[in-house]
């Protein structure tokens, strides 16, 4: 067959030593670039792009894949170590992963990361091949109105996902997205929330807000409980997910893989909402969802391989359309572009090899990462062993260095410490912070589209329900809104009917 | 505990409380941004709405805390290591004060000096060589490794 | 992510707080260049390729920031804003930078909040279709436009761009009334015509590819000639329309930079925009080099405002205070 001629092609370029060599150096930057907070993949990557380009275009864009994935790992890697997501789509790994390290396996979480990681990796590389000329519209089908449905539809999933009171998360989604729109406007460059504060213009910082959430919070939160929960008397058993684990998450990896694959071709927030749906559909089909949050593996597994095919699906608006999806994609189109190779639809036909080249080259990269990981897991979960009264120290003294170095901006520290006392006062009377951060991802996103829709339709706010697309996303949610409610009002009536008896 | 009532001293209708002043602060923001027309919403469009739909949120925590009896403010903080988490605090705020002005290394080892020795006081063996190697070794990667520069402060030393 | 994005710039920003700069040696680290257009249009891609062409020449990397919105002014604003005029963090200048301020109130004052370095190139703008859309040349849009006034929607990369302002006044013309979209750049206007959420879409040639590929229908451009890539396509002044619109666009950093630092930046520029590789690079999506240096450019910003001005004001759509 043609295509599988094609991707041995692929293989081949991808397998040459110098190739291996890039994909190596790749991997090993990426990984270093995760765990430190707050340098991202993107500045990893733009700084790098220079560098790729005295090689030939394929190495070049090897070694980027392996900027890419090796700092998505790296990212999980800080989540369940320290409760310190690199960026917005570990936020959900935080949930779980960060419960199992306390539980003391962080061994298994890591593990599972990684092994979750590379099989929807190379899941949506096979993807990729076999379907992705078919999937060129599915991109384009997501107009402003459908894109707004399918953001609410995300928050309601996360507020859904949460546990506790669904007015409490629905109200930090709200407010997330309020300070998502802090900033210049989108459409008219108009100041808004900025109380004449220049470095507001900017917007607030995901990565303050971030570690003030969930770094800052842990560690206040832990200080005031004292020694109650420390890792060091737990015995750290078996390092890698044991039978149990795999079977629990088997489940997980394959449907996050599928979900995250067709989320991930969506422009936009598309990744980070696949890592909560994937989430979020676990703990619904659970038959144990009490497990969630408190260190189960499916919580894991789930958003780890959905994050990572949904970055599989990402190239094909890229590779059949010439639409990036995200800056990521963005910056490999630059790179064809600085080697003169035009972008976008007639690609694949024109130089097959590197089409072919670039997404065997992810393979490649999972496979790297996994090598090159498994044996630092022993490594990252020794950090663990550190007395409490050492380690917290040194995370304040790493989310500093992360919020510092990816704004050199004092302000920034301020803004981090707010949201540290935030998040623990908002921890204290049971609100999630989860909810806030989607919504401050997505905030500024929603609101251009939301405008955008109604400008298409001359105002006309049917427009949501009549575009199937977009109604299927609302009346999902809607479905979840209202779903709790009932045995919930049930349950209410009986605990009062209870207790009027015993009166 | 008492089935319902009002009292004060719920932290839960405090939350309520607050959140119900964010939103109508959030709301006045929007209105004064200007809300547009529908076919042209203008860009405080979403944050009036948005501020509506909080108020609204807020109310039902406000009237869920009243029927349903919170925790006291009190009993929040009760049986917690309050004190240590409010050094912690104040002993962050300042230093983002002496962030720029004594520069990244001589706020930093402090800083870890405080920490180390206020949670529970770590052996002084080893809170001295880690609150000066940590900082030292993250100055060098960060300025050296990375070229990522930081602020060297009055004395410009790093 | 497109936070962390931010990471470099803001490195830039504050690093003259910790070293002195130094006119002589710069440059002594990465210079971020912000693109106030999302990451893959047609600005975006020719940027890319004229940064990674000067940063040989800084013997330094130049680092592309997308900030989109504001129709290609939310970056340079923040910049003239936020950063350090220490030559670390320059930006894209589109038109709008001196018109928006003639239309709204602003944060910025286009003649006293930059310091212009070098003029570089113009767009080619075109009015594209899907390729199974009932229009196929420009007269039937009209025709349509006339018998269903406002039900022709247009994606724009922005509200106030010259692919706006252009359209209104072609519309003010012919007496039809059509209705923008206005999006934050090219990557998006292209997918909302390709999706059918807008009838055409009015953008910089980052259409070209799936003009090429055949999914998209391109009915007209407006440059003064006809592009040698579409020479079937026509002009506007082959259509009958007095008008040329191409929009040129340069480089600026934050007001009161070196003249040094300036003259670093501008030489590495123009070496840049004479390499071959970048003139490909650029004639793929049909730009043509327009350089002038740092005196002609700040000319050329004073007459700009004033045409825009007198243009503006025709359409109605001068700021009112």
């Amino acid at each position: 067959m043609d295509l599988l001629g094609q991707v041995a092609n692929g293989f081949a370029v991808a397998l040459t030593p110098v190739n291996l060599l890039y994909c190596f150096i790749g991997v090993f930057i990426g990984t270093l670039v995760g765990v430190l907070p707050g340098i991202g993949p993107i500045s990893a990557m733009s700084l790098l792009l220079p560098v790729t380009l005295s090689g030939t275009p394929e190495s070049g864009i090897i070694m980027m894949a392996g900027i890419y994935y090796g700092s998505m790992y790296g990212g999980s890697t800080t989540s369940i170590l320290v409760n310190i997501p690199g960026e917005a789509t570990s936020v959900v790994t935080c949930l779980d992963g960060h419960q199992m390290a306390k539980q003391g396996r962080a061994g298994p979480a890591l593990g599972i990361a990684a092994f979750g990681s590379f099989i929807a990796g190379t899941a949506a590389v096979v993807g990729l091949m076999v379907i992705a000329p078919f999937l060129a519209g599915f991109a384009v089908a997501f107009g402003p109105a459908e894109m707004f449905s399918l953001m609410i539809l995300g928050l309601v999933i996360v507020t859904f996902l949460t546990q506790g009171s669904m007015l409490k998360s629905l109200l930090m989604a709200s407010a997330g997205v309020v300070l998502g729109l802090i900033g210049l406007d989108s459409i008219t460059a108009q100041p808004r929330l900025t109380f004449d504060r220049i470095e507001l213009y900017d917007g607030i910082g995901l990565v303050p807000v971030v570690m003030g959430l969930f770094g800052v919070a842990e560690v206040l939160t832990n200080i005031e409980q004292g020694v109650k929960r420390t890792i060091t008397n737990t015995k750290i058993s078996n390092l890698l997910p044991n039978k149990e684990d795999w079977q629990r998450s088997a489940g997980p990896i394959g449907r996050g893989t599928v979900l995250g694959f067709f989320l991930g071709i969506i422009p936009g927030g598309g990744a980070v909402i696949a890592a909560f749906a994937s989430y979020a559909l676990e703990k619904r089909i659970s038959k144990t969802p009490e497990r969630f949050g408190k260190g189960a593996i499916e919580g894991v597994a789930g958003p780890e391989a959905a994050n990572n095919s949904a970055a599989g699906g990402a190239f094909i608006p890229l590779l059949t359309l010439g639409i990036p999806p995200n800056v990521v994609m963005a910056l490999l189109l630059g790179a064809f572009v600085i080697h003169n190779i035009q972008p976008g639809p007639l690609l694949m036909v024109q130089r097959p090899d590197l089409f072919w080249g670039v997404i065997t080259s992810m393979y490649i990269g999972n496979v790297m990462l996994l090598v090159l990981n498994l044996p630092l897991i022993g490594m990252w979960v020794q950090l663990l062993r550190l007395p409490y009264n050492i380690l917290f120290p040194m995370i304040l003294l790493f989310t500093v260095i992360g919020v510092f170095a990816s704004s050199n901006n004092v302000f920034d520290l301020y803004v981090m410490l707010a949201f540290g006392l935030i998040g623990y006062l908002t921890r204290k009377l049971g609100y999630e912070a989860a909810p806030l951060v989607l919504a401050f991802v997505l905030g500024a996103i929603m609101e251009n589209k939301l405008r955008t829709a109604l400008i298409i339709s001359a105002g006309d706010l049917t427009t949501f329900f009549k575009k199937p697309i977009s109604a299927i996303c609302l009346a999902i949610a809607a479905i979840m809104l209202l779903m709790p409610l009932i045995p919930q009002l049930r349950r209410k009536r009986e605990a009062v009917a209870l207790e009027d008896g015993n009166n | 505990m008492k089935s319902s009532g009002l009292r004060i001293n719920n932290a839960e209708l405090w939350g309520g409380a607050i959140w119900f002043a964010i939103s109508l602060f959030v709301l006045e923001q929007g209105r004064r941004l200007g809300l547009g027309t529908v076919n042209a919403p203008g860009m405080g469009f979403m944050m009036f709405w948005l501020g509506i739909v909080m108020a609204a949120l807020s109310l039902g925590i406000a009237v869920q805390a009243i029927k349903h009896e919170g925790p006291s403010v009190r009993a929040l903080w009760t049986d917690t290591r309050w004190v240590k988490t409010l050094i912690v605090v104040v002993t962050f705020g300042l230093y983002g004060y002496a962030f720029i002005s004594l520069g990244f290394l001589l706020s930093t080892i402090p800083l870890m000096l405080v920490l180390l020795r206020a949670i529970d006081p770590v052996r002084w063996s080893i809170a001295i060589p880690l609150a000066f190697g940590a900082p030292i070794l993250v100055w060098w990667v960060l300025e050296r490794l990375l070229q990522i520069q930081l602020p060297t402060g009055i004395f410009e030393i790093g | 992510m497109k936070r962390t994005a931010l990471a470099l710039l803001s490195a830039a920003i504050f690093a003259v707080i910790a070293v002195p700069a130094s006119a002589q040696n710069f440059p002594t680290k990465p210079i971020s260049l912000i693109v106030p257009w999302p990451a893959g249009g047609s600005t975006d891609i020719a940027m890319r390729a004229i940064a990674e062409a000067a940063s040989k020449h800084l013997g330094q990397p130049v680092v592309v920031d997308n900030r989109a919105g504001g129709s290609g002014t939310v970056g340079p604003a923040q910049m003239a804003a936020t950063a350090k005029p220490d030559g670390y963090t320059i930006a894209q200048i589109p038109i709008t930078i001196f018109r928006l301020p003639l239309m709204q109130k602003t944060t910025w004052d286009a003649d006293k909040d930059f310091t212009y370095i070098a003029h570089l190139t113009g767009y080619t703008f075109g009015v594209t279709v899907r390729a199974d859309s009932e229009f196929k040349t420009w007269a039937d849009v009209v025709k349509f436009a006339k018998a269903n006034p406002g039900k022709v929607t247009y994606a724009t990369p922005g509200s106030g761009t010259s692919l706006h302002i252009g359209m209104e006044q072609i519309a003010a013309r012919d007496g039809i009334k059509v209705t923008q979209v206005p999006f934050k750049g090219g990557a998006e206007t292209n997918a909302a015509v390709l999706g059918g959420h807008t009838m055409l879409q009015v953008e910089s040639s980052g259409w070209k590819a799936l003009v090429d590929s055949g999914q998209l229908r391109l009915l007209m451009i407006w440059t003064a000639n006809p592009s040698p890539n579409y020479p079937n396509v026509p002009t506007l002044r082959q259509l009958g329309y007095p008008f040329v619109f191409d929009s040129p666009f340069g480089i600026a950093g934050p007001k009161g930079m070196d003249p040094k630092i300036v003259a670093t930046i501008h030489d590495a520029f123009k070496k840049a925009v004479d390499d071959p590789q970048v003139k490909a690079t650029l004639a793929k999506y049909d730009m043509v080099v327009n350089y002038k240096n740092t005196a002609d450019y700040v000319k050329f910003v004073k007459e700009v405002t004033e045409t825009e001005s007198k243009v503006v004001d025709m359409l109605g759509l001068k700021k009112k205070d």
